[in-house]
Order: structure tokens, then C-alpha cells, then sequence
């Protein structure tokens, strides 16, 4: 019993993709512009070359944020998205209908249709394919170059991710919307 | 629980499907599979949530840089491949294309078998033959031009690309006793590597980590990935310790983690640097001790570069950096020395200069005293294993080096013909060059080439085309149908790096380490590993070879004379050294350390203070040398040159020619004539030079390569995103998409290395995006000879 | 039992029976067109039981299309028909007491035709049903909506059957409870958007009023419709004088709607709050909301009921014809605009433009089914109007 949760020290992120690849082959998520679990978003770059503004594109790798007040959770009709006992949001496939109801209440974009089970899809900390193993750490985590990722246990104090909450400055995604995700973006 | 149970049915689907997909291949056509027809395939597997998966430790040869990896089985399928955090040089990651590893075994469009070419070369028509026919077809046209050549071993012509078994297929290029050996170098980073070799007496390492201050000039860490510098790095950069400053015509990711990006003219660092070097000289920044102490030529230097008045505002002029970010950049870096550095790069030669340009990096890293210190340059140490012995036989009538000495040369001038200076690496396009307009001073008819791909990474690929058509007998190992394997007369399929064991390697640097190998799963189809393969054509060539030996070869006969044939035919054996597997080999180079090989088989990874320095400090970090076992300094501070000092001023080079002190010289001026635009190449994350673009996972991740193109010259020209634009020069021209971008200067453009395929037998690379080297002019470098891949100027069209 | 036990079936009715009709030039065309209608129905059903999901154009960003639209314009019909009719057997109101029957057989004919639309568009129907019994989600204003609308057209069957029954005691309070439970489920279809955090234009109070409002509106549409095709304009008194009283209440609702309208994008647009101001200036920018919703849906049958102080029956079910057309627009674009707004605005591939709006086209898949679906919609209520007594005598 955990309540797992990431936190991504953005700044190191070069936006290589190692993390949506093995996140893809770890996972068997399926090959297409529409599926993927993880992505890294940049903004076209500002201002006139040579004059351009190196802040405006920044990294920022994300994913499901696994928030702790889920609207996905909440508009599910047939609780086929649920809490499971580490906090973690998940999917049941086989109570999934397909309403298509959370993709679009998700305000984060993480939600897509795995078109083999015509199911609704996301990441899931790789609960079933690592956490149910034994592992600790998630598949992008793992294998991230520059190690933007710290994957842990939110409620227990000693975890490296909750120390690294306490002493560093980090900001969530959408906070105004109340979903309180438990993804943390470090500065 | 329920849920695991129904992901564990699915997951037994879709291997089982994968693997079928795989052994399905075999069956159908040459190269196809059933899968090609539908143009799309996902070979992703749901993985890990059984019980019964194993692991194997291996390295990725994904590209240069071998992480080391831990591969999951699961059925006898690779599932999934994880860092291993083992390894001191990758530091636990793997990359995008290190994880897209599993693609590469079930592509489709592998090469499958040994194959004879049927058709017109470059048309990819071939027969599909057993090993045995492969071999008797080699040993039959190459006894033939053997003994037309009357036993000159080096009509042969061996070139390979860098791998773990580079030196396995090296081995056979010295045993056969030809002496035209041709390798990536004088393509890749020749100039960096010798600039540093001749003046601080190696290529060197950065230690990154603990640098508070870099100048990343013609390099990009971020993307063109090198293990440990990009995880080192981009650690620290963003205000968290190192201070970053990017050099670069375009803006790259690594630009974006930097504090300053200066937009320089392509081919101009040398006068950058050269001004940077006054501002310290004039300043009298410099560490006066240690260049006191390891300077060679010092005075000279400082005052050929004060004397031709290199100042920031000439510089300011040449590169369009301002003279006032100089100054400021100079003054930082030596406040910062010795724990500043700039870096070395890697893939160099964009200009001529590039050689002057590296050398006089090296003394102005020299200025700060950051040479085999802590957070500089350093030289680190290996760990030594023991090499196989190799065989070097001696073919009397074997013919040295196809090059040709300078003509008019003075005496005592060692210039050849093309360029000042040969190395191991040789130069490919003056090799090229020589051999097309018949400049060779024997005949070349036959070619082996190992996991490399002429056809795609030296400029002209016209040229290249001739040349292999122009050979009589091309042999190919590779494990894709490259561009290359459509020209060969032979191709032998080599198994992927997951199938197979290869030399256990050492790696040297301030943690070094012994890394293996290990196979993960058996070769798939015919294929094998390339030990295996010359082990079969040794075992066949070996005695005819011999043969014609005995017949022209003056020695030989001599030999045979004083004892008898076979004991000689014993000395001469090719077949030597591809006799043990290389699990036999492997466990000889490191029996000095007792229990070793067994950890290497087990995880990948040895080195002696592993037992007591490795530990892991949190989820995602791990101390792999206590501090004090590190090899910051290895050589007292000093350079690693035969007088240990920093070489200024080299008078050797300038008897061959070559400028003994780096200067600058009018044609170098950045020029570009209107309308048309300078045409830059290089890396990416997420793809390998050409060895990648068929892979269906990193394809995923990027359809093609786009051509970068200044936003406002774009719309002068009425080019939109994803508008197709033809991009040509003397040399040739290709198409590609196109990237309406600031991130470039009006009169260049951009594209990554790597796309544009011409061979039909790859299915998603085919024609995919835009191939640079249709476009770029063989210019040629004259100190080493190799290729200035950034002087070409090209025409933009929209089509 | 004999179904004629439960529910009076009209005499001479048999099957053969609905291929009788008198073939004048106008019943030829509804004839084809039904037909052609259906046909395109199943082509579309056939595309999507090949294909699946695939068949249709939505995507990550856009999971809902067409198909929710024209759920929606159903249910929308069917409470609308429900709420008119009960003016006359709910609240009394002596001249609607005439459309009964009519409206309630429309009401649910088009609920049907809405739960066949979306029983293509839900991925799996009979998980559903299953997992909605099973494991229900007291928090999802889908579930809520499922089982309310089943209720609904529950009491509305019963409704109709005592209706046909002329049991008025049980009659009205299934008229009540139809009533009742019909808004409440219909607002809780508003909250389906009204509830969605993520998506600022359609989150709040708006939606479920609007769909009660709006709902009146079609229903005051869909009777002249009826009527005007029942009676071919030739209307007798008592239904000119429910007309003329519905074309009043019409107009009103209209005003109502326009009004709200009016402070719905001035309060969005109002401070230029992300997302939400961004959204309500790029509808105003388009087309769709102009013509389709504002002129052919408001404007011109509101002019009509001003002109003519309510007196213009005819004309009026001419311009219903154009309002419904704009009521389609309404919910179309109510499922389009809702989705408008990128939630990942940054670029994740490396040769991509920003995304900016989100681009929506649907599918022949989606269009047979849901153009289909009045096909589907017209062929019942002909068997109703063969197999019933609609008419109030
Ligand atoms: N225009 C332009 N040209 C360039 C560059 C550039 O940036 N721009 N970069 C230059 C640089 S730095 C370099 S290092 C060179 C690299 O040039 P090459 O050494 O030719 O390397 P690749 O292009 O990666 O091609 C490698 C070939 O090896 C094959 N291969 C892959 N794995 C195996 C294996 O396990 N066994 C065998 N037998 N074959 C295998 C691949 O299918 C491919 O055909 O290119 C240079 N050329
Ligand atoms: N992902 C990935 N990583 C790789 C490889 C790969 O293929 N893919 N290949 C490996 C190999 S073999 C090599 S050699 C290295 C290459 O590594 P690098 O040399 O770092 O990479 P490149 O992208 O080839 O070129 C570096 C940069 O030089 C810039 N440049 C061009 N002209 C000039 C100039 O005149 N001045 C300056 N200052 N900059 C200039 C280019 O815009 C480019 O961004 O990468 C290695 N790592
Ligand atoms: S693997 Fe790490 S560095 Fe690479 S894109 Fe993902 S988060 Fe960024
Ligand atoms: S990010 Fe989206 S999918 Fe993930 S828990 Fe939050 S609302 Fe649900
Ligand atoms: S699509 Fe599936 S997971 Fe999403 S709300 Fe509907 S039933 Fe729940
Ligand atoms: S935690 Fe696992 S499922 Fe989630 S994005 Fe990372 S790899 Fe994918
Ligand atoms: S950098 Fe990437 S491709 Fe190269 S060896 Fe490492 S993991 Fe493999
Ligand atoms: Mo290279």
C-alpha cells in the first residue's frame, strides 16, 4: 500500500524519447501517432534568429498525472478507471465501454484508445508490467539519460521523493482545476 | 489480481504473433515478409507480467557509444531491453534507439541469407544461396583476380565501420595481407582526434561532471549522444552548477540546455578560438605556472597569435559573434580553469581548417591548465585485458597502401598526393577519388565491407556508386539491406548484436570498466555472427590462397625450400584465428582477473574496485569508484605528448606542408552566394547516422528527416511546413519536407544525416526524407584527407 | 397474452398494411427518402461492424463526433416532445391537450433512434450494460444519464400505453413521472459537458439549463412538423388554435435563448480568460454558429412568430424545418466546440506544427449513421402513425 507519485527534474530533460520507447516496449502500447502513454511537449521557438529566446523551449516531458482528485475517475460510468491500493489510476479493460468519457474529462491529454482491445489506455506507473514484479522503478524512469524522473511512495517520508518535495520548489500542471496530480515538476 | 491474469492471456497473444510474424518471413521471397504488404507493422509486446522471463546482460551497438543493457526473454522472445546499471559509462540509461534494439532483431526486412547478386548491381536482384555457395562463389572470384594480380593481397580493398567486432573483421583484413584498410574515421572525427593527438598527446575525454564551465562548439551532447558526456552534462546545466556555452550555426536541444548560444558562421570556430586565445595572451589570463611548466612553444604562440592581431573585433567580423561575448567568454573560462572546458566534439571536419582548428582548441584548453585534471580534459586509465593474438603474416608480393606520394615533393617533404597525412584510417575520399580516375598505382578489384555503409555516409553518392560497380567482386556483411548491400556481389548476413557474443571490451576513462557482449538469443534465420562467418570462409579460401601463395610469393617459396609445405601452409593458415568461439576467446582476455569472466557472463560488467567502491546512492544514481580510486589525473597534469608537454608549435608539420601553428586564412571567410545556402548535416536523438531509419519504433517517433529553412526566407519563397522542396548542388540533389524554422540562419539549411534510403528493400526507409550525401560536394580536407562535409552550397526549389 | 391486450393496436393493422399509402407525389419522396435514409443507416453499421471504431474520424483529441451529436439531437427531440406534450395532460392547458399522443409516440420514437446512434458509438453496449448494474459510477453524469433516460422512456411507454388506453388517472401521473424524470435527465445531460473541469467553454450551469430551454424549443418544432405533415397544412381548428398558442410560447423560448446566448459569450469573452475567451471568439468567428445555429435556428423562426404575432402556422412549419436544421447545428457543434481546445498545446514530435484547434471532420461512417438514424426515426413513426391512434378524439 503506497501512494505512488513522480517527480521530474524537467530541466535535465533533452528531449531525447528514450523514456516514450521503452514506455512503448515495455508496455506493448501499439505504434501510431495517437498512442502513447508519455510524451515530451516543446513550444516553437521564440524571437528572430540569431536574437531567439532559449527559455521559450523548454522541455516538458509528461504523462498521466495520476491525480489524486481524477475527473477521469469521476466521470467513469462503469468504474473501469479506479484508484488502485498505491493511488495509482488504472483501467480495467474489462469493464471499459468505451464511452470515451474520460479522454475528454482528462484535462492533461493522457488518455487514448488502444485500438486491439478498443479500450482506453494510459499509463498506469507500469503497475501491471514492473510494480506487480517486485520492481521499483517505472520503465521511463529507468531508463532516462539525464534522469529527469524520480518515481516513489508519496506517503512515506523517507522515499528520495518525498524528501526531494520538501526541499525543492516544484509546481503541478492545471493546479487551478483541483485535480491535485502527483506529478511534480522541480526547479 | 483478476486484471494481471487477463494481461498475462494477452500478452502470450501478441509474442506468439510476433514470433510467427518473424519465422514467416523466412518462407515467402528474398527479402520480404507478408508483413510488408500491408506497410505497417507493430511488434510491440505487452511484457514482463509473467513470472518466467530471464535476462541476459549485453551491450548495445545501437550506435558507438555500448551501453550496457540487460535484455529480457521471455519465451525465447526479446521483450524488453533495461539499462544496466552496472556499467560506470552509461551510467544506467539507454537511449531511445537503444530501447528501438528489439526492432532491429524483428525487422522484417533483415537480411536473412547468404545471397549472390543476380541482376544489375545497385538493383537489388539477387539469388538466395547456402553459406557453403556463398563461400565457393567468393573463394572462386578471388582466386581468379588473385592470380591475375599474381598474389598482390592488396587488390583487396577492406573497409568496416566501428563495432565491438570491428576488430574480429580487422583481424582477417591483416591475415588476408592486404594494406588498404579504410574505416569511418577520416568521415568522422580524424581532425579532433589527431589535432588533440599531435598537440596534447591523445584524444582526450571530458570530465564533465565536474566542469563549472564548458564551450560546446560544433557538438551536440543533447542529441548526438555520447555516454558518459550527455547524462554528465545536462545534469548540471540550467543554473544547477556548469555553465554552458553552445557554439552552433543552428539552435539544437543542446543549445537550448545551454546559458548562451552563439551563432556562428560555419567554418569559422578556428577564428573564434583564435580570438578567445588574444583575449587571455593579451589579458595575461592564462595559468602562467602550468603553461610555464608544460608548454612547448609558448612565446612563439602568443606571438603569432598577438603579432596577427586576432583580436575580438576581427573575430567578431569572421564569425559573427561580438567581440564584447568573447572577451566575456574568454575571461569566464579562465576564471573557471581548471575545471573549464571546451570540448573536444566529436564528428569534426565541417571545414578545411578543421585540423589547425582542433589544435588550437587544444592549447587554448591548455592556457587554463584543465589538461588530466578533475572537471577538464583528462586522459583516464583502463583496465587491461589480454588481446588474442593476432596474425600478421607477410605476402612478399602484397603491394603497401594505395596512395600516392607527392609527385614534385621536395626532399625530405612526405606530402602524398591528396593530403599531408595517412593514417590507420586512411582517407575514403581520396581513396575513392584515385580509384575512379584510375590514380592507383596497382590494380583494386574486390571489396569486403563490414558494417558500413559507403553508400550512404561519405559525400557523392554517385561516386560511390561507380565505385562499387566499378569492383569486381564486392562482398557485404551486414544485417540490413543497406543502400551498400544493393551494389554487392555477396552478401553475407550477420546476425544482430542480440544474437551473438562478441569481444569482451575495455573501456578506458575516469571509471573505467570491462564490459561483454553475451548473446541473448540464437541467430534467427541463416545468420550469424561475424566470427562465425569468416571462421566459414577462412576454412575455405585458406588453401587456395595458399596456392597462389606458393606459386608468386618469393618467400614462400624459400620457405618450402628449407622446411616442408604443410608446416608452412601450418605458419600461413588463415583460419587461425577464427577457430575458438568467442565465449573461448573472451574467457582468455580476462583470466588475469580470477572470477571476472563469470561476472561479465552474469552481469555485463567488471572492474577491479567494483566489489568494494559500487553501491547505489538513490533510485536513480550509483557511485561506481570511490572518489579517491577515480582517474582524474593519470599523467601529472600533463600532456601526453612524447616531451609531455602542449605542442605550440609544430615544425614538423610544416615539412609536410601542414602550418605549424594554427592560422587563419582568407579563404576561410564564410561565403555563400545569393539565393543560395549552406547546406549543414548532423544528428539526432533518436536515429543512428543510416543505420536506423528502417526501424519501425524510432520511425514512430519521427517519420523523415524535414530540411530546416529560415522562417522568413520560407515565406520570401513561399515554402510552407511539410511542402516538398528539391535541394541540389554540382554533386546531385535530393527531395525532402520542409521545416520553416528561426532556429536557422537565412542562408543556411539543415537536415539530419541518415534518410533518403535508395534501397526498395527496405521498407520504411525507402526513399524516406532526404539523403544528404546525394547533395554534399567531396570536399576534400588536405591534412588527413577527410571530408569537410559543411563547404557545400545548394539551390532550394519547391516542387 | 395478445399484444393487442396491453396496448390498443389500430383495426386492419398488418404488416402488409404499411406498404399501403396514397401515393401522391409527396408521399412518393418521403417514401424514397425514408427508405434511402435507412438504407444509409446500415451501410454506415456495416462500416463500423468492419471496421470498428476505426470507421470513425475521432481521435485523442477528439474522442466525441457526430455520432454524440445526433444522440444528443434525439434525446434533445424526445424530451422537447415530452415537455410540449405535457402542457396539455400534465398542466391542463386546454389546446395542447390534442398532441398527446402524437408527441408522446415522437418522444419515443426519438429517444429509440437516439439510443440507436449511440449503441454504435459506445464501444461495447453490452459491457455496459453489464458493468452499469455491476459496478456503477454514482459519480458519472453518464451513468446517471443511462439509467435516467431508461427510466424515462420506461414511463413514457407506460404513458403512451395508458394513453392509448385512455386510462387518464394512471396516465397523468406517468405523465408526471415521465415528465419529471425526462428533465431531470435531460439537464443531466447538460452536466455531461456542464460537469467537464478540463474543458472551460462548456464547464458550469449553462449547459443544463440550456438543454431544458433548448429541448422546449425542439420539441415546439418537431410538433409543427408533425402537424403540418399529419394534416398537410390543411390544419383543422382546433390545432390552428394550438399552433398559434405553441408559436407564441416559441417565440418566447427564443427570446429566452437568445438571451442567454448573448450572456453566455459575453461573459465568457469578458476578462479574456484562457482557453474559455480564446474558445467564445473563435466560435463567434465561425460560420457554424452563425448561420447554423443564430439564422436557422433562432433568428429566422423568431422573426416569423414577431412578424406575425404567432399567426403564421404555415410559414411556421416551413422555418421549423429550418430550425431543426439549426437545433442539429446547436448540438453539433455543442460536442465539436466543447473539444475545440487543444489539452496539450506544446509540439511532442519533432517535425510538427503547435497544435492549435482541434480539427474535426466526421466519417461517411459516422454521417450514414447519424443522417441515417432520421431515416430510422421517420420509419417508426409511419408504423406508429399506421399501428396507433396519435390523433386526440
Ligand atoms: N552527410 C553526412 N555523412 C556522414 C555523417 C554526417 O553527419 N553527415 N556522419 C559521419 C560519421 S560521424 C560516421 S561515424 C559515419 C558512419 O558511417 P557508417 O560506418 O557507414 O555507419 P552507418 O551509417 O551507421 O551504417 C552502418 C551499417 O552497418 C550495418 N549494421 C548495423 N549493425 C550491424 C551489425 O551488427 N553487423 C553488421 N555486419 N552490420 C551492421 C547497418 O545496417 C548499416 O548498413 O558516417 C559519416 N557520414
Ligand atoms: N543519437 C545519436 N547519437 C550519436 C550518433 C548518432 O548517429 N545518433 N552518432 C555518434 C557518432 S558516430 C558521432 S561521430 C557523434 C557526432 O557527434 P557531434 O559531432 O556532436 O554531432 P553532429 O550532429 O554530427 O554535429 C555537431 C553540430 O555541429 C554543428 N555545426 C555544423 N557546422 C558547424 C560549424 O562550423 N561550427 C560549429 N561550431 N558548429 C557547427 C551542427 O549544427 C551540429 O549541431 O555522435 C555520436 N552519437
Ligand atoms: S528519457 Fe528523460 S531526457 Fe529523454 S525525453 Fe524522456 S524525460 Fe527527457
Ligand atoms: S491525468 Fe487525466 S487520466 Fe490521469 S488521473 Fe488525471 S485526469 Fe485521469
Ligand atoms: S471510456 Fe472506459 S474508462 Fe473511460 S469513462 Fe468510459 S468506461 Fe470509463
Ligand atoms: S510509468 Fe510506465 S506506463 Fe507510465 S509512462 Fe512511464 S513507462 Fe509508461
Ligand atoms: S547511446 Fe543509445 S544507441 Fe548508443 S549505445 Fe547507448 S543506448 Fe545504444
Ligand atoms: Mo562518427
Amino acid at each position: 500500500m503506497a501512494r505512488y507519485g513522480m517527480v521530474l527534474d524537467y530541466k535535465n530533460c533533452i528531449n531525447c524519447k528514450a523514456c516514450e520507447v521503452a514506455c512503448k516496449e515495455e508496455n506493448g502500447v501499439l505504434l501510431g501517432a495517437d498512442a502513447h502513454r508519455i510524451w515530451v511537449g516543446v513550444d516553437e521557438i521564440k524571437g528572430e534568429y540569431p536574437l531567439l529566446d532559449i527559455v521559450s523551449s523548454t522541455f516538458m516531458p509528461s504523462q498521466c498525472q495520476h491525480c489524486d482528485n481524477a475527473p477521469c475517475e469521476e466521470v467513469c460510468p462503469t468504474h473501469a478507471t479506479y484508484y488502485d491500493d498505491n493511488g495509482v489510476v488504472r483501467v480495467d479493460i474489462d469493464k471499459c465501454i468505451l464511452c470515451s468519457y474520460c479522454m475528454n474529462a482528462c484535462p492533461y491529454d493522457a488518455r487514448y484508445v488502444d485500438s486491439r482491445t478498443m479500450t482506453v489506455d494510459k499509463c498506469n506507473f507500469c503497475s501491471d508490467t514492473r510494480l506487480s514484479n517486485g520492481e521499483v522503478t517505472t520503465a521511463c524512469q529507468a531508463t532516462c539519460p539525464t534522469k529527469v524522473r524520480i518515481f516513489g511512495d508519496l506517503d512515506d517520508p523517507d522515499s528520495e521523493i518525498s524528501e526531494i518535495l520538501r526541499t525543492r520548489e516544484h509546481f503541478t500542471l492545471k493546479p487551478h482545476l483541483g485535480t491535485k496530480p502527483k506529478l511534480f515538476y522541480v526547479m | 489480481m483478476q486484471m494481471e491474469v487477463s494481461r498475462r492471456k494477452f500478452l502470450q497473444g501478441s509474442v506468439a504473433l510476433s514470433v510467427a510474424g518473424g519465422s514467416a518471413i523466412t518462407a515467402t521471397n528474398l527479402f520480404g515478409s507478408g508483413d510488408k504488404a500491408h506497410g505497417k507493422l507493430s511488434i510491440t509486446t505487452k511484457t514482463g507480467v509473467g513470472g518466467d522471463s530471464q535476462y541476459v546482460a549485453t551491450l548495445c551497438e545501437m550506435c558507438v557509444n555500448k551501453c550496457a543493457a540487460m535484455a529480457r526473454v521471455e519465451d525465447g522472445v526479446i521483450t524488453k531491453l533495461d539499462p544496466n546499471p552496472l556499467f560506470p559509462k552509461s551510467k544506467n540509461m539507454l537511449c531511445p534507439r537503444g530501447n528501438a534494439g528489439i526492432q532491429a532483431v524483428y525487422d522484417p526486412d533483415r537480411l536473412k541469407s547468404p545471397m549472390i547478386r543476380i541482376g544489375e548491381k545497385g538493383k537489388g536482384q539477387f539469388k538466395k544461396v547456402s553459406w557453403d555457395e556463398a563461400y565457393k562463389y567468393i573463394e572462386e572470384k578471388m582466386t581468379k583476380i588473385l592470380e591475375e594480380e599474381k598474389d598482390n593481397r592488396s587488390s583487396f580493398l577492406f573497409c568496416a565501420g566501428e563495432g565491438m567486432a570491428e576488430h574480429t573483421f580487422k583481424t582477417f583484413y591483416q591475415a588476408f595481407g592486404s594494406s588498404n584498410w579504410l574505416n569511418h574515421s577520416s568521415i568522422c572525427l580524424q581532425t579532433v582526434a589527431s589535432g588533440y593527438g599531435v598537440t596534447i598527446g591523445a584524444y582526450p575525454q571530458a570530465d564533465l561532471e565536474n566542469a563549472k564551465y564548458v564551450i560546446m562548439a560544433g557538438a551536440n551532447r543533447a542529441e548526438a549522444i555520447v555516454t558518459p558526456d550527455t547524462m554528465n552534462l545536462f545534469k548540471n546545466t540550467k543554473g544547477r552548477g556548469t555553465k554552458l556555452i553552445c557554439v552552433d550555426p543552428r539552435f539544437t536541444n543542446t543549445a537550448a540546455k545551454a546559458d548562451k548560444w552563439l551563432a556562428i558562421k560555419p567554418g569559422t570556430d578556428l577564428a573564434f578560438v583564435l580570438a578567445l586565445t588574444y583575449v587571455v595572451l593579451s589579458e595575461e589570463l592564462e595559468n602562467k605556472e602550468y603553461v610555464k611548466a608544460n608548454f612547448n612553444g609558448f612565446e612563439e604562440y602568443k606571438e603569432h597569435v598577438i603579432g596577427n592581431k586576432y583580436t575580438p573585433q576581427w573575430a567578431e567580423k569572421i564569425t559573427g559573434i561580438k567581440a564584447e561575448t568573447i572577451i566575456e567568454i574568454a575571461r569566464e573560462f579562465m576564471v573557471n580553469a581548471p575545471q573549464s572546458i571546451y570540448y573536444p566534439g566529436r564528428r569534426s571536419t565541417f571545414a578545411k581548417n578543421d585540423f589547425q582548428l582542433r589544435r588550437a582548441m587544444a592549447i587554448f584548453q591548455g592556457l587554463g591548465g584543465g589538461i588530466d585534471c578533475k572537471g577538464g580534459l583528462v586522459f583516464g586509465s583502463k583496465v587491461k585485458i589480454k588481446n588474442h593474438a593476432a596474425l600478421e603474416p607477410i605476402y612478399a608480393r602484397a603491394q603497401s597502401r594505395a596512395i600516392t606520394k607527392k609527385a614534385d615533393a621536395k626532399v625530405g617533404e612526405a606530402g602524398y598526393d591528396d593530403c599531408a597525412i595517412v593514417t590507420g584510417g586512411g582517407s575514403w575520399l581520396d581513396w575513392r577519388e584515385r580509384f575512379l580516375t584510375n590514380k592507383m598505382p596497382y590494380k583494386v578489384r574486390g571489396m569486403f565491407c563490414y558494417k558500413h555503409n559507403p553508400m550512404q555516409n561519405m559525400p557523392n553518392t554517385k561516386k560511390t556508386a561507380e565505385m562499387l560497380k566499378r569492383l569486381e567482386l564486392v562482398v557485404v556483411i551486414d544485417t540490413m539491406p543497406s543502400d551498400t548491400v544493393m551494389y554487392a556481389d555477396v552478401v553475407l548476413p550477420e546476425c544482430t548484436y542480440l544474437e551473438r557474443t562478441d569481444p569482451i571490451k575495455t573501456f578506458g576513462g575516469v571509471e573505467p570498466s570491462v564490459a561483454v557482449r553475451n548473446k541473448v538469443i540464437e541467430p534467427m534465420y541463416e545468420t550469424k555472427p561475424v566470427i562465425e562467418i569468416l571462421r566459414g570462409l577462412t576454412n575455405k579460401i585458406s588453401k587456395p590462397l595458399f596456392e597462389i601463395s606458393k606459386k608468386y610469393d618469393e618467400d614462400i617459396q624459400d620457405e618450402i625450400k628449407d622446411s616442408d609445405e604443410e608446416s608452412v601452409y601450418k605458419e600461413f593458415d588463415i583460419t587461425k584465428p577464427f577457430a575458438h568461439d568467442q565465449e573461448y576467446l573472451n574467457k582468455h582476455a580476462v583470466e588475469d582477473y580470477p572470477g571476472a569472466y563469470n561476472e561479465l557472463v552474469k552481469n555485463g560488467v567488471f572492474y577491479p574496485h567494483k566489489s568494494t567502491d559500487f553501491k547505489q546512492l538513490s533510485v536513480n544514481e550509483h557511485q561506481y569508484y570511490k572518489e579517491k580510486n577515480k582517474s582524474y589525473s593519470v599523467n601529472g597534469g600533463r600532456a601526453k605528448t612524447h616531451s609531455n608537454k602542449v605542442e605550440c608549435n609544430l615544425i614538423n608539420l610544416s615539412k609536410k606542408g601542414v602550418d605549424p601553428m594554427p592560422v587563419w586564412k582568407d579563404e576561410y571567410n564564410y561565403k555563400v552566394p545569393k539565393d543560395k545556402f549552406r547546406l549543414l548535416t548532423g544528428r539526432h536523438a533518436q536515429f543512428t547516422q543510416s543505420g536506423t531509419a528502417n526501424n519501425s519504433m524510432l520511425r514512430d517517433l519521427m517519420m523523415e528527416n524535414y530540411i530546416w529553412i529560415n522562417k522568413r526566407v520560407a515565406i520570401e519563397r513561399g515554402i510552407k511546413f511539410g511542402d516538398t522542396v528539391e535541394v541540389s548542388s554540382k554533386t546531385g540533389s535530393t527531395r525532402i519536407k520542409a521545416y520553416p524554422t528561426e532556429k536557422i540562419a537565412p542562408n543556411q539549411v539543415f537536415f539530419i544525416h541518415g534518410f533518403g534510403e535508395e534501397s526498395s528493400e527496405l521498407t520504411w526507409a525507402y526513399k524516406n526524407g532526404g539523403n544528404d550525401n546525394a547533395v554534399i560536394e567531396d570536399i576534400i580536407e588536405p591534412t588527413y584527407g577527410a571530408a569537410a562535409m559543411h563547404e557545400t552550397n545548394v539551390e532550394i526549389r519547391k516542387v | 397474452m395478445n399484444l393487442k391486450n396491453i396496448i390498443p393496436i389500430k383495426e386492419g393493422f398488418t404488416l402488409k398494411s404499411l406498404f399501403e399509402y396514397e401515393k401522391t407525389p409527396l408521399n412518393n419522396f418521403v417514401a424514397v427518402t425514408t427508405i434511402s435514409l435507412v438504407l444509409l443507416f446500415f451501410m454506415g453499421v456495416i462500416t463500423y461492424l468492419m471496421h470498428g471504431h476505426h470507421a470513425y474520424n475521432v481521435t485523442r483529441e477528439h474522442p466525441w463526433g457526430l455520432l454524440i451529436g445526433m444522440y444528443v439531437f434525439f434525446v434533445v427531440s424526445s424530451t422537447g416532445l415530452c415537455i410540449i406534450s405535457s402542457f396539455g395532460h400534465v398542466f391542463n392547458i386546454k389546446e395542447f391537450k390534442i398532441i398527446g399522443k402524437r408527441a408522446i409516440a415522437g418522444a419515443i420514437i426519438a429517444i429509440l433512434s437516439g439510443f440507436a446512434v449511440i449503441a454504435f458509438e459506445i464501444g461495447h453496449p453490452v459491457t455496459m450494460m453489464i458493468y452499469n448494474v455491476l459496478s456503477p459510477g454514482l459519480t458519472s453524469a453518464i451513468w446517471w444519464m443511462g439509467t435516467l433516460y431508461g427510466l424515462y422512456l420506461t414511463l413514457i411507454i407506460f404513458e403512451f400505453i395508458l394513453l392509448q388506453k385512455n386510462d387518464h388517472k394512471w396516465g397523468w401521473y406517468f405523465s408526471l413521472g415521465g415528465l419529471v424524470i425526462g428533465v431531470i435527465a435531460h439537464s443531466n445531460l447538460g452536466s455531461v459537458f456542464g460537469f467537464l473541469i478540463a474543458r472551460p467553454i462548456s464547464n458550469g450551469v449553462f449547459y443544463p439549463v440550456y438543454f431544458i430551454l433548448s429541448a422546449m424549443i425542439t420539441g415546439s418544432y418537431l410538433i409543427f412538423l408533425l402537424y403540418g405533415f399529419r394534416y398537410k397544412m390543411n390544419f383543422p381548428p382546433e390545432v390552428t388554435a394550438m399552433l398559434t398558442k405553441l408559436a407564441k410560447v416559441l417565440g418566447l423560448l427564443l427570446a429566452i435563448l437568445i438571451f442567454f446566448e448573448a450572456w453566455k459569450f459575453l461573459t465568457a469573452i469578458y476578462g479574456g480568460k484562457p482557453e474559455k475567451a480564446d474558445v467564445a471568439l473563435h466560435i463567434l468567428g465561425g460560420a457554424n454558429f452563425w448561420i447554423g445555429e443564430f439564422l436557422l435556428g433562432m433568428l429566422i423562426p423568431f422573426i416569423i412568430v414577431i412578424y406575425s404575432k404567432g399567426k403564421a402556422i404555415h410559414t411556421l412549419v416551413w422555418a421549423s424545418i429550418t430550425g431543426m436544421v439549426g437545433i442539429f447545428f446547436m448540438r453539433y457543434d455543442l460536442v465539436h466546440d466543447t473539444q475545440l481546445f487543444p489539452m496539450q498545446t506544446l509540439k511532442i514530435r519533432e517535425y510538427q506544427l503547435a497544435p492549435t484547434w482541434i480539427e474535426y471532420f466526421p466519417s461517411f461512417a459516422e454521417i450514414a449513421i447519424s443522417i441515417g438514424a432520421i431515416g430510422i426515426a421517420i420509419a417508426m413513426y409511419y408504423v406508429a402513425s399506421k399501428a396507433f391512434e396519435l390523433d386526440h378524439r
